[in-house]
């Protein structure tokens, strides 16, 4: 009981590393499926990429701050959400040509995980730095969700609607 | 030599001195009657500058002079008032289409200036700008009349089991009475997306000049005919007669000139290409509105324009995308046939990148253009749309109009809230009271009834006509039967109602309530949220080799490509819209042309 205890938990700069992991893997994604896309859409899988880039460069940042730098030892318990994120780091198969609608429908079904593991990390930190950190993090993941929604009502819901 | 009464009647005068003068000692600072016509007053933010007070008044002492940018439905002009010339008549307050114009009771002002006594009330501030005593006019306006001559339709019950046309078209007396309400402001004009000269056709409808209407109407649209009936008349938001009354009814005036001239009259006044031949060569890539006014007008600078469309008949979405209750083909195909006249060769049945591909229209022609639609349906891709049962509403209206033999089950279900999707549930309404004798459609739509797409006639009519509209669902799932004879097929949709659709800034944000959650049976549904442009057929090097913008192919302000031979225009570039898009095919008409000029003079 004790060690399934112990298993639940995880240190700040594991789980850290465990997001920064998840964006490299998505940036790794999308840069690799830029060629494989028409031109008409690469805008799109370029977009995605660049986005993922610029939160692993944050989340690098965020580790090599000196304040964070003291809590990166700081007990974490692993959230619900945890399986269905690390599931999420392997990316999907979308084919040999995939279209606009799928690249979307994808990268808002991994912004959602993100969402959610960040939201419960925030909600499983006491008030602090750490719980300030994941707070931010869950509203940045909320605000690329809101963008990419709008993106996708502006493709998919348009043309003689 | 005078007389005696001469010499002393002088003197008489005298006696006034002693009297109570009967005129006033100082006039300055006397406040007149409650309802004296004094200087004018101005409300600057419902004023629109239609400039019908420059117009009536019969002085020329209003000028409409600007004082900002124009916008849609507001020219930025305001009037300008004379008062060296103003005779206080009232007639500008009369007239005033808005009721920003009235008259304060002020009406001394001394100045040593007299470009003082000229000046924009509103704009120049005076000290009687907020005097509430004065000249306004009672009640609403009466110069021009403020409602809409009703159109006629058929009644639903008479229209529900077949596709005739719904709308009737005025009579000439209809038609003399809304041509009147309009005070030829001029602000429609820039907002139609063609610039058409409404007001000019309008009083050509006065004048009972239908000659006269319909070259005009040509001078800007070929597709007058299509125009007259289903065009999304944004004209009319503009009209400064909606401002207190109904705007006038633009798209049916347009329709009753072309109703009045006969089709061979028509092609007489429009006549044939008054040119030589170019010997230039233009291939356009679809006959829909914008390819087709763009061969209008190519054919007419004298170049050979062959224009290639997949479908067995040309017309692009007004014909396999509009239903016939709307745009009788009849229609759609006289104003084909103007266009034909000019010598432009439509090859149907034609699929470019299938039997033709797009480098060899290149080598063989001078210029290209494509204006290719957008004939892909989207699909939500919600669990359940893959297997049979499932549609998409721009395929189906494509094969009812092609006569093909579609599923017309007892309940069929429509996801969308666009025309598209009132075009599709209106079109199966007709078919299953035709099969079954009943209408049997829900349509369910991600917007609540205030943020639809459709326009508010097409969501009217089609309560009218039995179809059930359930606003704000979220489709989540197409269901299907598990087990039992009709295992795999379609049950029904499974949705949520949608708490918002928009957040605070706008943008598209769906939340949803899943504790309310619904099935709405069906035994087919139809997919009716979007449409998409085939650029397959351009090819995988050409696709390579274009500029796109955001998914869309980048073109310059005159609808070329970033490809010196191709130009791109209609729905596929700058959304799905008739008048649009023939505005869009003289844009790119415009520029073909002159490359193709440009040409010619460097070959002599």
């Amino acid at each position: 009981m004790k060690t399934e205890k112990l298993s639940q938990m995880a240190t700040a700069e594991e789980v850290i590393e465990a997001v920064a992991e998840f964006s490299r893997e998505a940036h790794s994604f999308y840069t690799d499926l830029v060629p494989k896309v028409t031109k008409d859409i690469r805008y799109l899988v370029e977009d995605l990429a660049r986005a993922e880039l610029a939160h692993v460069r944050m989340l690098s940042d965020l580790m090599k701050s000196p304040d964070m730098r003291d809590h990166l030892k700081d007990a974490i318990r692993r959230p619900e959400a945890d399986r269905r994120f690390s599931d999420a780091v392997q990316a999907p198969e979308l084919g040999d040509k995939p279209d606009d609608q799928q690249v979307l429908q994808y990268a808002l079904a991994r912004e959602q995980v993100a969402l959610e593991e960040f939201s419960e990390l925030a909600a499983n930190t006491p008030p602090g730095l750490l719980h300030e950190v994941f707070s931010f993090l869950a509203n940045e993941e909320t605000r690329q969700k809101a963008d990419l929604e709008a993106l996708y009502y502006e493709i998919v819901h348009s043309g003689g609607v | 030599m005078g007389s005696l009464r001469d010499v002393l009647s002088p003197f008489t005068a005298w006696k006034h001195v002693i009297e109570t003068p009967v005129t006033i000692r100082n006039p300055i600072g006397r406040e007149a009657a409650d309802g004296y016509r004094g200087f004018h007053q101005n409300d600057i933010e419902k004023c629109i500058g239609c400039g019908s007070c420059e117009v009536i008044c019969q002085n020329a002492a209003i000028d409409m002079v600007p004082v900002s940018d124009p916008v849609d439905g507001d020219s930025g002009l305001r009037p300008k008032i004379d008062y060296g010339r103003c005779c206080w008549c009232a007639l500008c307050v009369d007239v005033c289409m808005t009721g920003s114009l009235t008259m304060s009771n002020e009406y001394t002002w001394v100045d040593t200036d007299p470009d003082a006594f000229r000046f924009i009330p509103g704009v120049d501030p005076k000290p009687w700008d907020d005097l509430e005593k004065g000249y306004r006019r009672e009640g609403g306006r009466v110069l021009t009349g403020a409602e809409r001559v009703e159109m006629g339709e058929l009644a639903p019950e008479a229209r529900i089991d077949n596709f005739d046309e719904i709308v009737a078209g005025y009579t000439r007396e209809q038609a003399m009475i809304e041509a009147d309400r309009c005070v030829e402001c001029g602000l429609c004009v820039a907002t139609c997306p063609a610039h058409m000269d409404i007001p000019d056709y309008i009083a050509a409808i006065r004048e009972g000049d239908y000659d006269l209407g319909l070259q005009i109407l040509y001078e800007t649209n070929p597709f007058s005919e299509v125009c007259g009936r289903v065009c999304t008349h944004k004209c009319e938001t503009a009209c400064a007669a909606r401002h207190e009354g109904d705007p006038i009814a633009i798209r049916w005036l347009k329709r009753h000139i072309v109703d009045n001239v006969s089709e061979d009259r028509r092609l007489e006044i429009v006549g044939t290409p008054q040119t030589l031949p170019t010997r230039r060569k233009v291939a356009i890539v679809g006959a829909g509105p914008a390819g087709l006014t763009a061969a209008y007008d190519l054919a007419r600078q004298g170049h050979a324009v062959t224009v290639y469309e997949a479908q067995d008949k040309p017309g692009g979405m007004m014909r396999f995308g509009i239903p016939e209750y709307r745009l009788p083909y009849a229609a759609l195909d006289r104003d084909i046939a103007v266009i034909a006249a000019q010598g432009v060769k439509i090859e149907t049945g034609v699929r470019i990148g299938h039997e033709i591909t797009m480098d060899r229209l290149r080598a063989e022609n001078d210029a290209v253009v494509l204006s290719i639609g957008l004939h892909i349906g989207r699909s939500t891709r919600i669990p359940g749309t893959e297997g049979g049962g499932v549609e998409t509403a721009i395929d189906l209206l494509r094969r009812i109009t092609a006569g093909e033999e579609v599923p017309v089950p007892k309940q069929v279900l429509v996801i969308g809230g666009g025309n598209v999707a009132m075009d599709i549930a209106r079109s199966m309404a007709r078919l299953q009271k035709v099969k079954h004798g009943a209408v049997g459609v829900t349509v369910t739509a991600l917007e609540d009834f205030a943020h639809f797409l459709a326009d508010r006639e097409e969501i009217e009519e089609s309560l009218e006509e039995g179809v059930e509209i359930i606003d704000a669902r979220g489709p989540q799932e197409v269901v299907r039967f598990k087990s039992g004879n009709r295992k795999g097929e379609v049950k029904g949709l499974r949705s949520w109602a949608v708490t918002s659709i928009f957040d605070d800034k706008g943008r598209f944000a769906p939340q949803y309530d899943q504790g309310d959650e619904r099935l709405h049976p069906a035994e087919m549904v139809v997919e009716a949220i979007g449409q998409a442009a085939d650029v397959s057929i351009l090819g995988e090097d050409l696709t390579e080799a274009l500029d796109w913008n955001r998914g869309r192919l980048a073109v310059d302000v005159a609808g070329r490509t970033s490809e010196p031979w191709l130009w791109a225009a209609g729905d596929a570039v700058h959304g799905p819209d008739v008048i649009t898009a023939v505005a869009d095919g003289h844009r790119v008409a415009a520029s073909v042309g002159a490359m193709l000029m440009a040409m010619g003079e460097v070959a002599r």
